[in-house]
């Protein structure tokens, strides 16, 4: 009897494991990995919602063992903007921005958006979308049962999922496990949760990495058009050149200190491009060792 | 205005991360595999409780057994032990699920997104031990439907009756589910305070199978010593033992303490390592 019941369980499991590895599993094809041909589609801040958006950091300092990787750190950034944020690696960077969205806890001072701490906005999703590394999600669980978990979470209906999905172009990937997602479809899938709640503000740390030349024109389109609706961004990266087609505004740090604030022309100054301008402001100030 | 730390939202969410991954299957298919297991053990076991075998060397005493056994109280008793077979070790898949619920989104780097939408922790970590009571208490029902099923079977076919309806059966049945979700808190507090998942799995199974014999060795020897009764109680402090005490209706050994005091005890394991875990999360930077 028992052994009839055990044979019967343990049947039952293989059968649902191999229900699921046909949708879990399934290599992904090339074609599917694609941007989408639409741009993203999001509300309109209207002008008065607008200064919820600004992003206030004053002062911010983080000490690791007695290390101060960021070190009195203020800058803004505005709503309608593209604020660029560069640094050489270690200066501070992610730090930084962790400390903005409420994942480390700071040394000193104070980052707010809107004039509210991370940490302190009741529905976060609703203002504010981040994008700090590849996906976010479970390797064995698939891009659109990542996105629906946030959904739960968050509070959105689960249609909000698929909408986002599509505007990043992962409709036809949405049910294979994110282990099977090449470094760009992570990237992508990262930014859906992002977009989730319609977000007045994005912070992004390198969303370029691992993407094509396509998927870099993309997601410079997305970030313009983010912008252009009147949503506060702030994006960090190496990518100089990617930056100047990008950025209405720059904040460089080096050494965990901003060493240039200011409008994209205002930085680079009278260097021939931003690349020059940033290796001369960070020359000798490289990341904290 | 201030919103309350259960958020049934977050308990949803936390529960369809455990259902929508394959690891969630692997946890079903093992548990349901040892609590089979154990059915069939303990099957056999009162089997030759109820009909020692021919060749024992103390068979007069099997035999007195056995006919102890077919007593109102001792057929309760087997009735009792039926319904809640293999616990010992089936509350162990508990803890496990427990621990791996909190420290498989530090190993797979979810954490950041988690928090990113839930930054205020302890919120996260409360709907995560309901989540994890849920799925101990489904891991109950699984082995009590199984045991169910079973156990009338194995009285007829050893012809002894005993209702498994009656105070006795329910009570060690319900205590059991008891043990499942303060055994699945207690993998969830132990993840949260270690959040390495080998270490904590290495630590929940050496706490629950190395307490019982560091517990039983410390005190004994103590008891050699001093002769003291209480101190053949005390073991009741390893968690395991506790757990054994909460469930066993008659005395777990010679000088154990009631029931009450070993839930008390490991009540007080699963609530002190919750409350250091959501410490813990909140004090931790996410980098």
């Amino acid at each position: 009897m028992v052994v009839v019941l055990a044979v019967l369980v343990a049947g039952g499991l293989v059968w649902l494991a191999r229900r699921n590895r046909g949708k879990i599993l399934a290599p992904v094809a090339e074609a599917e990995s694609g941007v989408p041909g639409q741009p993203y589609v999001g509300q309109p801040i209207p002008a008065e919602q607008r200064p919820l958006g600004r992003i206030d950091v004053r002062g911010l300092t983080k000490e690791y063992r007695g290390a101060k990787v960021v070190d009195g750190v203020s800058f803004s950034a505005e709503p309608g903007q593209v604020t660029g944020f560069l640094g050489p690696n270690g200066a501070g960077k992610t730090t930084t921005l962790r400390t903005l969205l409420g994942l480390v806890e700071p040394t000193g001072g104070v980052a707010t958006i809107g004039g509210e701490r991370y940490a302190d906005l009741e529905e976060p999703t609703l203002r504010v979308g981040a994008v700090l590394e590849a996906s976010g999600a479970h390797e064995g669980r698939t891009g659109r049962n990542h996105l629906r978990v946030l959904c739960r979470a968050a509070g959105l209906p689960p249609a909000r999922a698929d909408a986002v999905l599509a505007a990043v172009g992962l409709t036809t990937a949405a049910d294979r496990a994110v282990r099977g997602y090449s470094l760009g479809m992570r990237q992508r899938l990262s930014v859906a949760a992002a977009l989730l709640g319609d977000p007045q503000v994005l912070v992004l740390d390198e969303p370029g990495n691992g993407l094509d030349p396509d998927g870099i024109r993309w997601m410079r389109e997305l970030l313009r058009a983010l912008a252009a609706d009147g949503r506060t961004v702030l994006v960090s990266s190496h990518q100089l050149a990617e930056v100047e087609q990008l950025a209405d505004a720059l904040v460089v740090i080096a050494a965990g200190h901003v060493v240039a604030t200011g409008t994209l022309a205002s930085v680079v100054g009278g260097h021939p491009d931003l690349e020059t301008a940033f290796l001369e402001l960070t020359a000798g100030k490289g990341g904290i060792q | 205005m201030t919103q309350p730390a259960i958020r049934p939202r977050l308990i949803s969410a936390e529960i369809m991360k455990i259902r929508t991954t394959r690891v969630w299957w692997i946890f079903l298919g093992i548990f349901t595999l040892f609590s089979a297991a154990a059915l069939m053990n303990n099957f056999l076991s009162h089997h030759y409780q109820l009909y020692p075998q021919q060749d024992l060397a103390d068979r007069a005493q099997a035999l007195a057994r056995a006919t102890e056994a077919r007593t109102p109280a001792g057929a309760a008793a087997i009735a009792a032990s039926m319904m809640t077979s293999g616990q010992f070790l089936t509350v162990l898949i508990a803890m496990l699920l427990g621990i791996h619920v909190v420290t498989s989104e530090i190993a797979q780097r979810t954490v950041t997104t988690t928090f990113l939408v839930t930054p205020r922790r302890e919120r996260v970590i409360v709907a995560k031990l309901a989540a994890a009571g849920v799925f101990a208490a489904l891991f109950w029902l699984i082995t009590t439907v199984l045991d169910a099923v079973v156990t009338p079977v194995f009285m007829a076919s050893q012809h002894i009756t005993a209702s498994l309806t009656g105070q006795g059966v329910i009570r060690v049945v319900l205590l059991g589910l008891l043990a499942f979700l303060l055994w699945a808190a207690f993998g969830l507090g132990l993840g949260a305070v270690m959040r390495s998942q080998i270490a904590s799995v290495i630590a929940g199974i050496a706490i629950y199978v190395g307490g019982f014999a560091v517990a039983e060795l410390i005190f004994h020897g103590l008891y050699d010593l001093h002769h003291q009764a209480w101190l053949l109680g005390a073991p009741v402090i390893a968690p395991a033992v506790a757990s054994q005490v909460m469930t066993t209706p008659a005395p777990a050994f010679p000088h154990a303490p009631p029931q009450w005091a070993g839930a008390v005890i490991m009540a007080g394991y699963a609530l002190v390592l919750t409350a250091a875990g959501i410490v813990q999360t909140r004090r931790h930077d996410i980098s």
